[in-house]
């Protein structure tokens, strides 16, 4: 696609400055401009992002603040250090950020493919010095990414809690769920892991986001809290969804080493997943919710209240980092 | 971009992904690094293609660049209107009427090689046609200049039309097979828009069905359909000019594009306005200081500042000091 549009580029000048047009193909070898344009094109075609201006401005920010970060910061000494690696510790955590942005957790290639971008970008963080003696074996596990040092579990708490508040939650509601997947500081976090962790919070944030657009419904006349009873019946219906959806992991799980059955699984969960959907299908929702005008608790349940409602459904299913 | 991308459609082949303008901006970027190697890579090729980038995103990338990168995409087109707007609403709110003539220069300060004859069409659609030597307001103009400059095929297509529906010809944009064929239309000629046509104007439904014909399958942009519907329905007949100016001074349409606010807030400028404040209270300090002295200094060597950008920036402010220049005028306010 590079070469595509440059050949473009250089035809066109050609037909004014024929001597020229090879003078700039030098040009755009020697820079690298090739190469460049290729990298942000195959990553901006992997995201497809809804603004793609926008993804390339900030594709090229990062780059050009890396490069800068880089050359500014060779050959100090201990003390500046020391310093200089907890800035760059931060660059390094906005920019895995960054990566984990850029594709939605439900294209599971793209996604997958950041998060490796991610923790390789985060294990490899740390003071110069303890870099710089270990530099061979880090270089030899920057292509493997999987045995490398693993994440510290102080910065992997740290991108768990930029994921969640990013995503629009509430430092308040994510707390429960972050204590369930935290790890100590000093320990290194496997890539798996980390990624169970990331997608987890991921997903939390979008099931959130979810429930607060459907306490938003549920409370139509916006400036009175909605009814408990309505709320109840409501998140009663997203409680059967997640059971029914959690049925379908616990069989999972028992079966996992039979590879004999790994087909009927596929099956089994598909058909649980439908079940779950269907259960907080529009209808069942509707029937819900007229149900509980009949009966039920008194009284209202605010926003607040029916979000952290929410979330506990949620994080109740989430199992314990140990 | 033309295409709209979302979530929804993740899916999109590559090739429909990358017609949404991008390649065009990176072709674009490649050029201009090209053409100004040693200034472009004094911070490295990285750094450039972030600033360009930039630039493009936050909409100052059109200033100074020739016509046909400006015309060629609607971010393009909307980027150098809102360009126009903050670099000239001082012009309007100092309630100056100004040419056709002087717009075309203000406008070739910002694009070297901008067509006058762009600048005559907006000057016809305020003063419908008629002596368009006539002073215009800024309000007036920067509306009737974002009609005509964003959607300048479609004009021409609907100018096409209404000059055939004048002539009583068919137009001939129905040639697909739509749902609307040739022989359901109604019969361009009847008595009642014989005479219409002898005052220019023609049947606004008969309009309105030819130009929904050719929002078919046309593939630059065009204002919503609905909106034309609206201000077609809303006289018995229309004149080509009456029927682009209503829809320069459509709100939806105006919102719809995303470069100029609201009427009522086209010539609010508070930083500007502090800005002038200060410069004045400055000059308005007694002539024989050294304060007032500096600063009117300061404005006279402006002319003589090599930097192009400079030169509106200063200029803008002079043309805000000066009072002597504002011709009185009978021209109304359309």
């Amino acid at each position: 696609m590079a070469e595509k549009r440059r050949s473009g580029t250089t035809s066109g000048m050609s037909e004014v400055k024929p001597t020229k047009s090879d003078g700039d193909r030098e040009f755009l070898t020697q820079t690298g401009v090739g190469e460049l344009i290729r990298g942000a094109l195959l990553k901006m075609v992997e995201a497809k992002s809804e603004d793609p201006i926008g993804f390339l401005a900030d594709h090229f920010c990062n780059l050009a603040s890396v490069s800068d970060a880089g050359t500014a910061g060779c050959g100090d000494g201990d003390q500046l250090n020391d310093c200089a690696g907890a800035q760059e510790q931060q660059q390094h955590l906005n920019r895995a950020l960054w990566h984990l942005r850029l594709a939605h957790h439900s294209q599971r290639c793209a996604f997958s493919n950041n998060v490796q971008v991610a923790y390789d970008l985060l294990s490899h963080t740390g003071p110069r010095r303890f870099q710089s003696g270990i530099s061979e074996g880090s270089e030899g596990s920057c292509n493997s990414g999987r045995t490398g040092g693993g994440v510290r579990g102080s910065l992997y708490t740290q991108t768990l809690q930029c994921l969640c508040s990013e995503g629009g939650v509430p430092a308040s509601t994510s707390a429960p769920l972050l204590r369930r997947l935290h790890c100590q500081d000093h320990e290194a976090v496997p890539y798996d892991l980390f990624r169970h962790g990331v997608l987890t919070c991921a997903v939390f944030s979008d099931y959130i986001r979810q429930a607060q657009k459907l306490y938003a419904e549920v409370c139509c006349p916006a400036e009175k809290p909605a009814s408990r009873a309505l709320c109840l019946a409501v998140l009663g219906t997203l409680q059967e969804a997640l059971e029914t959806s959690r049925g379908c992991d616990a069989s999972h799980c028992a079966n996992a080493n039979t590879k004999v059955n790994s087909c009927l699984e596929t099956n089994l969960k598909a058909s649980r997943y439908l079940e779950a959907s269907a259960k907080i299908s529009p209808y069942k929702l509707a029937q819900a919710m007229a149900g509980a005008r009949t009966g039920g608790p008194g009284g209202n349940m605010d926003a607040k209240e029916f979000e952290n409602a929410a979330a506990e459904l949620f994080i109740t299913r989430v199992r314990v980092v140990s | 971009m033309t295409a709209k991308i979302n979530r929804f459609n993740l899916t999109l082949p590559v090739d429909e992904y990358l017609e949404t303008g991008v390649l065009f901006y990176l072709n674009d970027a490649v050029t201009q690094l090209l053409e100004h190697k040693e200034e472009y890579t004094q911070f490295g090729v990285v750094r450039y293609f972030a600033e360009y980038f930039s630039s493009v995103k936050n909409s100052n990338h059109v200033l100074f660049r020739e016509y046909n990168y400006i015309k060629a995409t609607p971010h393009n087109r909307a980027s150098f209107i809102r360009v126009f707007w903050r670099c000239y609403r001082q012009i309007g709110k100092s309630g100056d009427l100004l040419s056709m003539l002087e717009y075309t220069s203000l406008l070739q300060l910002l694009c070297p090689d901008f067509p006058v004859d762009l600048v005559q069409n907006t000057a016809r659609i305020i003063l419908m046609d008629d002596a368009i030597d006539c002073l215009m307001s800024f309000s007036d103009f920067v509306y009737a200049f974002q009609l005509q400059f964003y959607y300048q095929e479609f004009l021409v297509s609907v100018q096409a039309i209404y000059q055939d529906l004048l002539s009583g010809k068919s137009p001939n944009t129905v040639i697909v097979p739509t749902s609307t064929s040739i022989e359901q239309l109604p019969p361009v000629t009847t008595e009642e828009n014989e005479s219409q046509e002898q005052e220019g104007r023609v049947d606004p439904s008969t309009l309105a069905e030819y130009i929904d014909c050719l929002c078919d399958r046309f593939k630059y942009s065009h204002p919503p359909r609905s909106c034309l519907r609206e201000v077609l329905e809303q006289s018995d007949k229309v004149s080509y000019y009456s029927f682009l100016m209503s829809l320069a001074k459509h709100d939806t349409i105006n919102s719809g594009i995303g470069a100029l606010p609201n009427k009522s807030e086209l010539l609010v400028d508070p930083e500007m306005d502090q800005e002038l404040d200060k410069l004045i209270s400055q000059i308005s300090v007694s002539p024989g200081s050294n304060s007032s002295g500096s600063a009117v200094g300061a404005l006279k060597e402006v002319p003589r500042k090599a930097s192009p950008r400079r030169n509106i920036h200063h200029r803008r402010k002079m043309e805000v000091e000066s009072d002597g220049s504002t011709e009185e005028t009978d021209s109304s306010e359309n």
